[in-house]
């Protein structure tokens, strides 16, 4: 090997160390938000819960009817996808992207009406890409969503929902099952589905005024929970598929460097002991 | 004093867990007392203040938006999706988001924007009023 290529070498373990420094980096990073992530999904349990419990009191009433229960024939369909704001992290936005875009062309081969909400960044630009009727955009929310926010995109989706645009709303998220794994999910939000426990009775609890209405006006909190838990393991998932695409390439790199500071290293060899031959004969000649 | 256990839950966090004398919130029919002891009751709140009694004498207010109170087996549940004590409020945020949301009324935006907007204005107006600063 000549020592110019020597000197080529030499800038490639240079620049994959930097960009191996980058990646470490974005590798801890995506660790600590990874942690708050998680402590946020976990903060956002009682609040669900409490509501979830009520809504199931109330469904347990066989008197009970409410528009946000009622199953209607399928026509249109809003869904809501949730995306990252950023790249970088694996299959993560690719993922969950190609089941937003079968579950809808599987209604629109239907003929079904079929509209979006789009949550982040990757989602917007997907959407806007392939032509889908975008109702609403909520770009660069992932990360800093507050209970506003979440709040509006639920008015958006109970609003068009009662004036009967759309006969269903589902959301397609990332769910975070465990560090190494994050799988893609539809979920039906409306209408409520059936959550009573089974035993149906009337109960003792006075609702003020009425269970329908009581049951009606929870709806747009429901939904705010939802949501905002949605989003919140959307991110948490995020953070962790990017730790996992930022630890492989990190390894990748330093496989890389060690292949190359042996390629550099025997070159290096190579040319000494080329050298020393060179002097050794030259000296064998002198003599 | 009879005492209850008092929970109040937003998406965030459990921002209240304790025991309580009496609280006093608004539903969409008014304000309605709760004390130790109270039948089983599930009512939807507006946005308004809450007042809290630890003791019976002294209370404590918060600014809360809409929401749930439910009172099951002697202990209260507020779940709401936003909460603050009156002392916490940022009264030149929610100035500001009066004001904005005064202007948007005055725009004469659609329907849609119209309520929104509305809301935004009960909410600041809640704060405002809780945080006795206007």
């Amino acid at each position: 090997m000549s020592t110019a290529n020597m000197k080529d070498v030499k800038r490639r373990i240079k620049s994959v160390e930097s960009t191996m420094q980058i990646t470490k980096a974005m590798q801890l990073v995506a660790s600590s938000k990874l942690r708050r992530a998680k402590e946020r999904a976990l903060a956002a349990q009682p609040f669900f819960a409490a509501l979830y419990d009520t809504m199931s009191d109330i469904s347990n009433d066989p008197a009970f009817t409410s528009i946000y229960t009622k199953k209607k024939v399928l026509r249109s369909t809003l869904f809501v996808v949730i995306a990252g704001d950023r790249g970088l992290a694996g299959g993560f936005n690719s993922n969950v992207l190609k089941l937003a875009a079968q579950k809808i062309t599987e209604l629109t081969d239907k003929k079904e009406k079929v509209s979006v909400i789009c949550v982040g960044r990757k989602s917007v630009e997907f959407c806007e890409k392939r032509g889908f009727d975008i109702v609403a955009r909520y770009p660069q929310v992932a990360e800093s969503l507050s209970i506003v926010d979440a709040e509006d995109i639920a008015d958006e989706i109970i609003e068009q929902f009662r004036c009967g645009y759309y006969d269903q709303v589902d959301m397609i998220y990332t769910t975070f099952v465990s560090a190494l794994s994050q799988v893609p999910v539809a979920v039906e939000v409306l209408p409520v589905k059936d959550i009573s426990t089974g035993l149906r009775h009337r109960s003792l609890i006075e609702y003020d005024p009425s269970p329908e209405e009581v049951f009606d006006g929870l709806i747009p909190q429901y939904l705010t929970g939802l949501i905002y838990a949605a989003v919140v393991d959307s991110f948490a998932s995020e953070q962790a598929a990017r730790r996992t695409a930022m630890e492989n390439a990190s390894d990748n790199a330093e496989e890389m460097i060690e292949n190359l500071s042996l390629l550099y290293n025997r070159a290096r060899q190579a040319m000494i002991t080329q050298e020393l031959t060179e002097i050794s004969s030259a000296s064998l000649r002198d003599e | 004093m009879n005492t209850f256990k008092l929970r109040i839950i937003t998406p965030d966090k459990v921002f209240y867990e304790g025991e309580a004398v009496s609280i006093i919130v608004k539903t969409a029919a008014g304000n309605i007392g709760i004390l130790a002891g109270h039948t089983p009751y599930v009512a939807n709140i507006v946005p308004s203040p809450l007042t809290v009694s630890e003791n019976g004498t002294d209370s404590r207010v918060a600014a809360v938006s809409a929401g749930v109170v439910k009172v099951e087996n002697g202990v209260v549940t507020v779940v709401t999706t936003a909460v603050e004590w009156a002392e916490d409020i940022d009264v030149s945020r929610a100035e500001r988001s009066r004001e904005r949301a005064e202007r948007e009324l005055a725009a004469q935006a659609s329907d849609k924007e119209f309520r929104h907007a509305e809301q935004r204005l009960k909410r600041a107006l809640n704060r405002l009023t809780v945080s006795g600063k206007h």
